[in-house]
């Protein structure tokens, strides 16, 4: 019974921690940047002030402009189920693995691209075709960085990962492991359009990518949107923190080793997002052109992520 | 050591992604500090006291003198991108990948037969060598040319190390001297030939001014 008590608090945690990560990265980028911010809950009464607006929907929408905004919300919030974020053999376990979580997430992506061509708006279009484009180049690297990842500690199992990482950390924790972390995190800023690749922040037409795709969205289907957004980049992020550093996970279930998950996630968290805010203040916006570039490297750093753990032993 | 040897190899992957000279030149400074870092982790374990002098030379020549001669070098020549290579960047980057599998695949024997401690990185640092010569044949620039045969020297001397524990000082002292003289002569060509062809493109050296 416990152990299902457990996803419901993952689940949960999913939900409302994810809109506070990205006003925490956008407060601290603002303070980097030198302006004063909007408070820590902004994107919480955004997301209310959008639930409680109407919404407006082309006369020309088919049934899959209304589902995609629940299959995103819904997958998104499958995967947060699967993944360690505070308690590591998770009763999900037998469902799936890392390759499963990956894979909602990318079903996610692709019926926001397909709610982005139904109404056939031309800015839907353009930002369907480039997160298409996106997602094509970022799926090898996704696929050799877990298989690396796998390779270290055996199994392609979360759990597994990091429950093997917490017994041996001298065996797991190789280059290998750090090359695929690095490869994860660029994809990550490619899948959940941070800066080098996607600017959060602009609506400007000629860059934006997740914005011109859900143009066309207003009202509650928004409020969905933009939350399975976050929650997106919450996963990926806790994905990333708990795969490399899984230390404070709870493996054995006493309430105050769970406490203490919950303390060093944000804690995780709170690092891997002044990371982002900092890096997003230095870095500018990738020409669309050069980002086959950026995911080239990161293809090759999963690449040779594999090959040392797998060749060498 | 591993680690190390890896960030030795993704440094001069670097230079194959960015295009601006200087970055390349921070490129090779950072990998030279990366391979004084494996010397002294080397010598640390073999408690080997030469080693210590060698990284000291290391960190003095590469570190510190060749970076500082060649960006000398690229204000002077005022070329500062390496704009069409003839090869591109992803295509390199794709190219790099099936080296490193290569070197991967060559060391495999070596690795397997071998006990020593630090043998996880003697593929690395042959994909070093791969590396470097490959910039040295894919890139135009005169400049970038010089950083590719530095870093496929760094991956030889990164292979010495970590294959052998470091070669007799008076080799090693030998080497130094011939990487820090070719660099000077190489930097007096490229003088010349900014002087004669007003580019440092070396693709252009094949006609004939006149």
């Amino acid at each position: 019974m416990i152990p299902w008590l457990l996803e419901g608090l993952q689940c949960l945690l999913t939900l409302l921690l994810a809109p506070g990560l990205i006003g925490f990265v956008r407060l601290l980028k603002a303070r980097l940047q030198g302006r004063r911010g909007a408070p820590l809950v902004q994107p919480y009464r955004d997301l209310a002030k959008l639930l409680d607006k109407e919404r407006v929907v082309s006369t020309q929408a088919s049934w899959i402009f209304h589902a995609a905004p629940f299959v995103v919300f819904a997958s998104t919030l499958v995967a947060s189920l699967l993944i360690p974020l505070v308690a590591a053999p998770l009763p999900f376990d037998r469902v799936g693995d890392l390759i499963v979580v990956v894979y909602l997430l990318l079903l996610g992506s692709f019926f926001l691209a397909l709610a982005g061509l139904d109404t056939a708006s031309p800015f839907g279009g353009m930002g369907a075709s480039r997160e298409m484009t996106i997602a094509a180049l970022a799926e090898p690297t996704i696929a050799l960085a877990i298989f690396g990842m796998g390779a270290g500690a055996g199994s392609t199992n979360l759990g597994e990962i990091v429950a093997r990482t917490l017994a041996h950390p001298g065996s797991t924790l190789g280059s290998g492991h750090l090359m695929a972390f690095a490869a994860l995190f660029i994809v990550m800023l490619a899948e959940c359009g941070r800066l080098p690749v996607d600017n959060p922040a602009t609506h400007l037409e000629l860059t934006m990518i997740h914005e011109a795709m859900i143009l066309e969205y207003s009202g509650p289907y928004l409020a969905l949107v933009e939350w399975a957004a976050q929650m997106k980049f919450f996963l990926f992020l806790a994905l990333l923190s708990n795969l490399v550093c899984p230390w404070g996970v709870a493996v054995a279930l006493r309430p105050g080793t769970l406490g203490l998950a919950v303390a060093a996630l944000v804690l995780k968290l709170a690092v891997l997002a002044a990371g982002i805010a900092v890096l997003e203040t230095r870095l500018a916006k990738l020409r669309l052109f050069r980002v086959p570039e950026l995911l080239g490297v990161s293809f090759l750093l999963a690449l040779l992520a594999i090959t040392s753990s797998f060749l060498v032993r | 050591m591993t680690l190390a040897s890896s960030l030795v190899l993704l440094s001069g992957i670097a230079v194959l992604w960015r295009h601006s000279l200087a970055a390349y030149i921070r490129a090779f400074a950072r990998q030279s500090f990366l391979i004084v870092v494996a010397m002294v982790l080397v010598a640390a374990q073999t408690g080997d006291e030469r080693l210590y002098l060698v990284a000291a030379l290391v960190f003095l020549i590469k570190v510190v003198l060749i970076p500082n001669v060649l960006q000398r070098v690229q204000r002077h020549v005022g070329a500062d991108l390496e704009i069409h290579p003839y090869v591109n960047t992803p295509a390199s980057l794709v190219i790099t990948g099936a080296l490193t599998l290569l070197s991967y695949g060559v060391a495999l024997p070596v690795t397997a037969l071998g006990s020593l401690p630090t043998r996880g990185g003697i593929p690395l640092a042959l994909a070093t060598v791969f590396v470097g010569l490959f910039i040295l044949v894919s890139r135009k620039s005169a400049l970038s040319q010089i950083i590719g045969f530095l870093i496929l020297e760094n991956g030889i001397a990164l292979l010495a190390v970590l294959a052998t524990f470091g070669v007799p000082l008076i080799v090693e002292l030998g080497v130094f001297l011939d990487v820090l003289l070719g660099v000077l002569v190489m930097q007096v060509f490229v003088y010349r030939i900014r002087e004669t062809f007003d580019t440092v493109d070396v693709d252009r050296l094949k006609k004939l001014r006149h």
